[in-house]
């Protein structure tokens, strides 16, 4: 055996895995710098009166009540309208239409949806709602992150559902159970927390989609509970605040970073939880 | 004796027909509904196409394909170009890929075959959890951290080093802004990196541990592995993966309009301002005043759908093709 | 055993985990010779096998004890290079493995890992290879195609033609017909004694008249223990444990 020839192999080895072993160093690098950052910046300003208080004009006091509870309007509405449409169309997929010509389209149709550009979708849903309505709303809103939701609870549904074990339904029709029974009670059931995460991992993802926000809800200085109506989001406010001159609302745009930033990090968690917890039967 | 419940009557037949009717009837409702729910995803896509082409045909019918390589825009003389939008577009998701997609690789051979089986999840989840973090949040951390930083110390450094050498530097040519092409292109590499990194190591799990035994047992080295056999199994897949990343640089909004500068220009330098197409309609659209500066920004939108489409399509079909290789067998 | 012997396996233990898959297992491999290791499923003759070239060093939860001499050197000791180890020691697995190359390249791939050859000689080396395991014959115009767009029984002679090119010194098959139809069953025995000039061959069958047809010598194993080890004719015609002979004769397993 060639010795010289085993040496230089030893070396290549060293140092390609050298390499790969610095590529993750340096992406775990900037995920230490960004996190690092939004808590230094924001947890400065992290006290109750972001929940308390309202949107400031700058230079005087305040928080981000109204983005908060806007967001947390739409993101619940989107959910709310998303997620059955979702659900049912995933169904659909892994169930009754599972080797149809229309599944094979919606399904290629909803992978693209699911990376669309955000923005286009905004556009999509001014030119048919905005327009429409003759005013910017925070019903317009809700339907842009419902158009994303959509896709995202879909997939998670169809994969879902797709690992129930035949054998299972099959033990269902054996006893005289229609379709729609074995789906709704034996299927379903079995893939709840995998369904559920779906609807988690939606709601992580629309909690900071800002884009299809822009010309759909606007934003709104003031308190408002009107559907009908530009309403403000906290990725909206930290926009307008952070591309502003002013260092209070600057502050107060670092907050709402953190803010989003903890609640997607929990939700993920959470899904992540609920997936890896055995059924307990 | 005999149980009586259990005797079959005319009573118990006739009850169980109906169950069954009922049961037939509501299969139906429940076919139809679903299916309806599926076809109301069809008609979103079909709905955001036609909206688009509609909403841009009054700035296409009067630009033609002209529109693609004007770089004028401006609203005053109503004379609109896409060139520098798509110019900054196609610009940065290139920087984020060329530095993504080997650092996200390598970040993927780490995980799967270097790291030590104790360390392989908790790094795995941090490298998930930020891919999950808002685009947001990497625009105004790249607007008050990334870009200062590279304005102060890189960007000047880089422009010296460069400065007398012929292509590079006219490609990082000064003034340092901080913001600009690159401080975005960076910014999106940053973003996409932990996406490709998870799909190629998703990638690499398929492939038969067989296979890899076997390269081993001919006595070949860990990278010997990778390199020879792992990375050709599973190219398609690989390839996929950063299609798919691709197609999500290309329409990121958020992360890069904090830094990009929006200057509708063409610079030859790439620490100049510039725009992306997503960047110019998130900025300008609810300002748009007059139809054709309102249809030339659906128009950029139009583009930009088309062409993430192709890229997500031509993504969807590589990752196909691994699904199946790992599902058939040989052949 | 007449010959010299190959390989000295002694006392050796194997864990996976707390599960202990081998109970002191004690025998040689006689140089030359086809031994084959027989026995139900579990029964650790596969565990046997993969001791021989140290390919469970991949898993973390995998150790073994004792000692394991190849030409009086104990392979399990912690100085032994494994890269060197494989290079003498070449194994077939059950499910045939081309790699995602042409047919060409997979010989030529362990070949270019020992040695700097030029191009004739290469091809002369990958000839040699592909004639030995009975392929070339049926490939010789096609070596750029895939090695994936083979047969399985063809695939299988590829694996064998690939570790037949680095001129290892024993060659570790395991099951390596059982994915594989009759007649291409036939043809890598025939190649079995062949190779057995050679090379020194153990062999993991589930086949009993196939550990019958092919090895010298064969091994009886049962729950991680050696209940019988000798010469082939004697093992099957009179045995001389009970349990081998309700194996043999299909009253379990």
């Amino acid at each position: 055996m060639n010795l010289g020839l085993y040496a230089r192999r030893r070396m290549r080895n060293g140092i390609f895995l050298g390499l790969s072993m610095l590529a993750t160093a340096f992406g775990l690098g900037w995920l230490a710098l960004i996190l690092g950052s939004l808590f230094y910046e924001g947890f400065s300003r992290f006290d109750l009166s972001l929940f308390t208080q309202m949107t400031p004009p700058p230079g005087e006091d305040g928080g981000l009540l109204n983005p908060i509870f806007g967001s947390l309007i739409m993101t619940s509405l989107a959910v709310a309208v998303g997620t059955p449409i979702g659900i049912l169309a995933g169904t659909y997929l892994a169930e009754h239409g599972r080797y149809t010509r229309l599944a094979f389209v919606v399904r290629f149709v909803n992978d693209i949806l699911l990376s669309a550009p955000s923005i286009v979708i905004g556009l999509f849903i001014y030119v048919t709602i905005v327009l429409t309505m003759g005013h910017f709303s925070a019903f317009a809103g809700s339907a842009a992150l419902a158009v994303i939701v959509i896709p995202v609870v879909l997939r998670t549904t169809e994969n879902m559902l797709l690992l129930v074990p035949n054998t299972l339904r099959e033990a269902a029709a054996a006893l005289g159970a229609s379709r729609a029974h074995i789906i709704a009670r034996i299927t379903w059931r079995a893939a709840r927390a995998g369904i559920v995460t779906g609807m988690l991992l939606a709601v992580a993802r629309i909690s900071g989609e800002t884009a299809p926000l822009l010309f759909t809800a606007l934003n709104n200085q003031f308190w408002s509970t009107d559907l009908n109506a530009p309403m403000a989001s906290l990725p909206i406010v930290i926009f307008q605040f952070a591309m502003s001159p002013y260092a209070d609302w600057q502050a107060l745009a670092w907050a709402g970073a953190l803010l989003i930033t903890l609640t997607v990090l929990a939700l993920s968690i959470i899904a992540r939880a609920l997936i890896s917890q055995p059924e307990r039967r | 004796m005999v149980d009586t419940a259990f005797i079959l009557n005319d009573s118990l037949l006739e009850k169980r027909q109906r169950a069954i009717d009922r049961g037939r009837r509501a299969d139906a409702r429940f076919m139809r509904t679903t299916q309806a729910m599926a076809i109301v995803v069809l008609a979103i896509f079909i709905g955001i196409i036609w909206t688009l082409l509609v909403g841009a045909w009054p700035a296409l019918s009067i630009y033609g394909f002209s529109f693609l390589w004007t770089e004028a825009w401006n609203p005053v003389t109503e004379s609109f170009g896409a060139l520098a939008p798509i110019y900054g577009t196609l610009v940065t998701s290139a920087i984020a890929i060329v530095i993504a997609v080997p650092i996200g690789i390598g970040i993927a051979i780490f995980l799967t075959e270097l790291c030590p089986r104790s360390l392989r999840r908790p790094v795995g989840i941090a490298v998930e959890l930020l891919a999950g973090i808002p685009s947001i949040i990497y625009g105004i951390w790249g607007l008050f951290v990334l870009a200062p930083f590279l304005q102060q110390y890189v960007q000047p450094a880089v422009i010296d080093a460069f400065d007398g050498i012929p292509i590079l530097s006219t490609l990082f040519a000064g003034p340092p802004f901080g913001i600009g092409i690159f401080t975005a292109g960076l910014i999106l590499a940053i973003m996409i990196l932990p996406f490709i990194s998870s799909i190629t190591r998703d990638v690499f799990e398929a492939v038969p541990p067989v296979l890899k035994e076997a390269t081993y047992g001919l006595g070949a080295t860990v990278w010997e592995v990778v390199w020879y056999v792992v990375l050709p199994y599973a190219r398609s897949g690989v390839v996929g993966g950063v299609m798919l990343a691709l197609g999500r640089a290309l329409g990121e909004t958020m992360a890069i309009t904090f830094v990009i500068g929006n200057a509708h220009r063409v610079s030859a330098s790439l620490f100049a301002p510039g725009t992306s197409i997503s960047a110019a309609i998130a900025n300008e659209f609810t300002e748009a005043v007059g139809d054709l500066y309102y249809s030339s920004l659906i128009a950029l939108g139009l583009i930009l759908f088309l062409v993430t489409f192709i890229v997500l399509a031509a993504a969807q079909y590589m990752l196909m093709r691994i699904e199946r290789r790992a599902g058939g067998g040989t052949k | 055993m007449s010959g010299e012997v190959k390989v000295a396996i002694k006392n050796l233990s194997f864990f996976y985990g707390q599960l202990q898959a081998l109970k002191n297992i004690t025998l040689s491999l006689e140089k030359n010779k086809v031994t084959a290791f027989i026995g139900p499923s579990g029964c650790g003759k596969s565990t046997i096998l993969r001791v021989l070239n140290r390919i469970y060093e991949l898993y973390p939860n995998q150790r073994a004890e004792g000692e394991v001499l190849l030409d009086g050197v104990d392979i399990l000791s912690p100085k032994q290079d494994l890269n060197i180890l494989r290079a003498k020691v070449g194994m077939v697995f059950q499910a045939p493995t081309p790699f995602p190359m042409t047919i060409f390249d997979n010989i030529a791939f362990g070949l270019k890992l020992y040695e700097r050859l030029p191009r004739s000689e290469l091809e002369g080396r990958v000839e040699n290879a592909l004639q030995r395991a009975a392929l070339w014959d049926e490939v010789k115009d096609k070596l750029h195609a895939s090695g994936t767009s083979l047969s399985g029984g063809q695939q299988q002679r590829l694996c064998i033609a690939r570790s037949v090119a680095t001129r290892p010194e024993i060659i570790l098959l395991d099951e390596p017909c059982s994915a594989l139809d009759p007649i291409s069953t036939a043809k890598i025995e025939e190649l079995i004694a062949e190779l057995s000039d050679d090379y020194t061959i153990a062999i993991v069958t589930h086949n009993m008249q196939q550990a019958s047809r092919v090895s010298d010598y064969t091994a009886f194993m049962f729950l991680g223990e050696l209940i019988e080890f000798g010469t082939t004719e004697k093992l099957f015609t009179t045995p001389g444990n009970k349990r081998t002979e309700d194996y043999i004769t299909g009253r379990f397993g």
